[in-house]
């Protein structure tokens, strides 16, 4: 289960972040960091994103063939056993898709490992960025299963935050629906 | 030629995606219910601006515009496709993948310009007009389904492809075909998400 998940729009602002850390004693007495520290934290990972776009190797530069970009299709089972599912918004079916899809973030950073945990990037073709936040403690957790949960959330947000009459573009994301839902699909994982 | 054989094959399962993604992965309402209540929001429109058909005209693609930007989230969310290299590629993709997944038609793209920069849509079947006669003053004036210029203006717009969008003809007019023409302004490059290339 990832620690965090925020949501970066194109110009570099955070509007959206939930922490999902297990309470703990040790989380207690931790510095949580302000949202204003969250804010500047979303543009430097943002600008960081540009920069790193910027520097390729020569030898993938000068390579002939593209990388290769597929995800992996992974499913995403309910432990709970919810028979029958809950109805997954506008999409039909068990599952928002079912197949391998292409990440559209080809050059920019995808992941930064650290000594306690990893951050994935997820960018959509608009340049929304969804950034996940996994503690290394859990080893099932890789690349592919967070790309597939990430583009599961870029579902939840066209379908709950897109359709909100009352959110404005480029705004932070205050809506209780959007939330809940997060929450249940970060549960699962 | 090899590139060529496997851009007509991409194109084959566009159509093939598009299909699996209307019958499996969105939930339907009844049309009935859709070409109704957009029915009402024009007879409405037409009374606020008290028939002055342009404005209604302006609104209508005001409303789209507002409805394509966030829409656009809907449609990469539920197909994943890569951008599209050329407007050829876009064309299919509103034709075969966007059309079908939101209203299920599949309008025929015709009418390509030399620079290969604008194209037409030929609307057969409009689910927006079903049931619809224009009255004798907006006849001339009102392009009823004009708010599908402004989502497909607003939708390009957010993957960067400036476009103008428009009617040129209408069978609710008593032409022979509804045709929809969109054409490229320009690519905003500067404006392609960093990390695509």
């Amino acid at each position: 289960m990832p620690q965090a998940v925020l949501v970066i729009n194109k110009s570099g602002g955070l509007i959206y972040h939930r922490d999902f850390e297990e309470v703990e004693v040790e989380v207690e007495d931790r510095n949580k960091p302000s949202s204003n520290d969250l804010l500047i934290l979303a543009s430097t990972l943002h600008s960081t994103f540009a920069i790193a776009s910027q520097l390729t190797p020569k030898a993938i530069q000068l390579q002939q063939q593209p990388l290769p970009n597929l995800v992996p299709y992974v499913p995403m089972i309910d432990p709970d056993n919810l028979v029958p599912r809950k109805k997954l918004g506008s999409f039909k079916g068990d599952d928002y898709f079912k197949e391998p899809f292409q990440n559209w973030n080809k050059s920019g950073i995808r992941s930064i490992k650290t000594d306690q945990f990893t951050v994935y990037i997820y960018q959509s073709l608009t340049g929304l960025k969804l950034v996940a936040m996994v503690s290394n403690r859990s080893d099932t957790i890789n690349e592919t299963v967070v790309n597939n949960l990430l583009r599961r959330i870029y579902c939840l947000y066209s379908d709950y935050v897109m359709k909100d009459p009352f959110y404005s573009l480029e705004m932070p994301i205050k809506s209780e629906l959007f939330d809940t839902k997060l929450r249940n699909l970060v549960k699962q994982l | 030629m090899s590139s060529k054989s496997s851009g007509s094959a991409q194109l084959r399962s566009l159509k093939i995606m598009g299909e699996d993604v209307w019958k499996n992965r969105t939930e339907k309402v009844n049309a009935e219910l859709f070409t109704l209540t957009y029915g009402s929001i024009v007879s409405q429109l037409c009374i606020d601006y008290q028939r002055d058909f342009q404005k209604v005209n302006k609104q209508l693609f005001s409303m789209g515009y507002n409805i394509g930007v966030r829409l656009i989230e809907d449609f990469l969310a539920k197909t994943a496709l890569p951008r599209c290299e050329n407007m050829v590629k876009t064309s299919e993709a509103i034709s075969k993948c966007a059309f079908k997944i939101f209203l299920n038609m599949t309008p025929q793209v015709t009418n390509f310009s030399p620079e290969k920069d604008a194209f037409s849509l030929i609307i057969d079947e409009n689910p927006l007009s079903d049931f619809v006669e224009l009255p004798m003053d907006a006849m001339k004036q009102l392009w009823y389904s004009n708010i599908l210029c402004g989502v497909l203006k607003g939708a390009l717009q957010m993957v960067q492809l400036e476009c103008d969008v428009w009617f040129i003809s209408d069978v609710l007019k008593g032409d022979a075909h509804t045709e929809l023409r969109i054409k490229l302004n320009k690519v905003l490059k500067d404006e392609i998400p960093i990390g695509e290339d």
